[in-house]
């Protein structure tokens, strides 16, 4: 699903971001990348969607050559991605309804079709009953439910999530995976960047942890806490 | 792209111009101005080449004659100027006649003629008409040189100088279309760059759902291409209006003035109009999009 050979990141500031990355994520993992502040996790998450490109090395995601997409491909690229930031990012003049149903609209999905999967995603997260709330009329919780609708609407290869609990408390935070349970045992894989200590520790799910640029470590079942035999 | 999309497009498009109504308002009025100016001016250049194209048609030739010509000779003249190559037709002016068409061309103030007596000071003479303005040239000398003429004049220098000024127009009219063309181009982008700006969240969300470029930018194409042609029409009609009651000033005082008809001309200079309005729209709304998509 997701291979970087040798990636690098240098910012024109001169700032390392990344060094020399190499990872291997398999179809359906759920995936933390975990690291304190500037560690390089943000540039990590945004190299997936093409944010940010690397200064050296190899990026494929679902087999295509991230780097050597030409400007009028990354729409199509972004596509098969679902994208979640700690800012939820809803269009406040659009309802709940409106703000998922954009996601399909600007891929000129059908309309019938953006009305039956709209439901269906609503479903899942739990929110039915507020399709036609604005975001400013939602908890912090409820609104980052939105944003994952809206990342799952149109059936993603892989979910990128950058720190989703970052603005949530501990009891949403726990409810908030719980949805990124279900979306990853429906086969939908997951990169998650996160600082949250406690998430990661009880899902007990692969974690990459970065450090000045680094994999530190990379463990199959892992925690969030630096072990010092590493 | 499919109907539900175009229903989209269409929909974002008059949504943001209500949502700017202010700005909205002040693009096309922008437009309308600059348009109606340069309408203005289009007019002017075009009535003012249609008069020296008139006037250049209508070259006469006047034959004066001496005073002292027989009225033999003047019948001989007479028949060799008819028989001149490229004349088409020559009318005889009498010393009488001469002094009555000026006595009624001086009106009211006539009397002043009442200086001069019992004495007409206008000699006999021909109006030759040709029919290329080409030929005077050559025709002029030979009349000249014939009996009894005293000299032939004819109006080239008032062609002439017409056309130096229609030249004059046409020039500084290029310049001032040119000046206009990019007030209403910098107007628009700004009120599209407003637009822009205030749905830039809007913008970098659909770049990451994966909306293509094209999909970003037609709402916002659109909309500068609306505001373009609004503004065009607006020019247009107040265009209409300003010639036709000048029309009708104009032919109620100077009948014979070759001013250009009013239809179909009319109709090309709003279809002229509305074409450069709306493609202004579409420039003004491209400009400032392209900083925005390169997300």
């Amino acid at each position: 699903m997701l291979l970087m050979k040798g990636i690098s990141k240098t910012y024109p500031s001169g700032a390392v971001a990344l060094r020399s990355v190499d990872i291997h994520i398999k179809p359906g993992e759920f995936v933390f990348v975990v690291g304190p502040s500037g560690a390089g996790k943000s540039t990590f998450v945004k190299m997936l969607f093409r944010e940010v490109i690397p200064t050296t090395g190899k990026l494929f995601v679902d087999g295509v050559d991230v780097i050597g997409l030409k400007p009028e491909e990354i729409p199509f690229l972004r596509r098969q991605l679902g994208i979640i930031f700690q800012d939820y990012r809803l269009l406040n003049e659009r309802t709940v309804y409106d703000n998922i149903a954009f996601a399909m609209q600007v891929i000129e999905t059908p309309y019938r079709q953006i009305k039956r999967r709209v439901a269906a995603v609503l479903d899942l997260v739990g929110l039915r009953s507020r399709a036609g709330d604005y975001p400013g009329e939602l908890s912090g919780g409820e609104q980052q439910r939105v944003a994952i609708a809206r990342a799952i609407v149109n059936d993603p290869l892989l979910v990128i999530a950058d720190e989703p609990t970052g603005n949530l408390d501990p009891e949403t935070s726990r409810d908030i995976m719980k949805i990124f349970t279900q979306i990853n045992d429906s086969g939908t894989t997951i990169v998650m960047a996160t600082h949250d200590k406690n998430i990661v520790d009880s899902m007990e799910k692969r974690v990459i942890a970065i450090e000045d640029g680094y994999i530190v470590r990379d463990d199959a079942k892992g925690v969030y806490g630096y072990e010092p035999e590493h | 792209m499919s109907l539900s999309t175009k229903e989209y497009f269409v929909k974002e498009t008059f949504k943001s111009i209500k949502r700017n109504q202010l700005m909205s308002f002040a693009s096309v009025s922008t437009v309308a101005v600059s348009l109606l100016v340069l309408g203005m001016f289009l007019l002017m250049v075009m009535n003012a080449n249609n008069l020296a194209k008139y006037l250049e048609s209508q070259v006469q030739i006047s034959v004066y004659m001496e005073d002292s010509a027989s009225q033999n000779t003047l019948t001989a003249a007479e028949k060799s100027l008819k028989t001149m190559p490229g004349v088409t037709k020559v009318t005889s002016i009498t010393k009488t006649q001469a002094m009555a068409k000026f006595k009624q061309r001086l009106g009211d103030q006539n009397r002043l003629l009442d200086a001069l007596g019992e004495e007409n000071p206008f000699p006999y003479s021909f109006d030759v008409q040709v029919d290329k303005p080409e030929r005077i040239a050559q025709i002029v000398p030979k009349i000249d040189e014939m009996k009894g003429v005293e000299t032939a004049k004819f109006g080239q220098e008032v062609v002439e100088h017409m056309f130096k000024l229609t030249k004059l127009l046409r020039m500084g009219g290029l310049l001032l279309v040119f000046l206009l063309a990019m007030a209403t181009l910098f107007i628009i982008s700004n009120t599209i760059r407003i637009t822009v700006f205030a749905r830039r969240r809007e913008v970098s969300i659909m770049k990451y759902v994966g909306a293509t470029n094209w999909f970003i930018r037609w709402p916002f194409l659109l909309e500068g291409m609306f505001l373009g042609f609004a503004g065009a029409m607006v020019a247009s009609l107040v265009l209409i209006q300003i010639y036709l009651a000048l029309q009708e000033k104009v032919y109620a005082t100077l009948a014979f003035f070759p001013l250009i008809t009013a239809w179909p001309f009319l109709a090309y200079l709003s279809l002229f109009l509305i074409i450069t309005g709306t493609a202004i729209g579409a420039a003004g709304s491209c400009i400032p999009l392209r900083k925005f998509l390169d997300v």
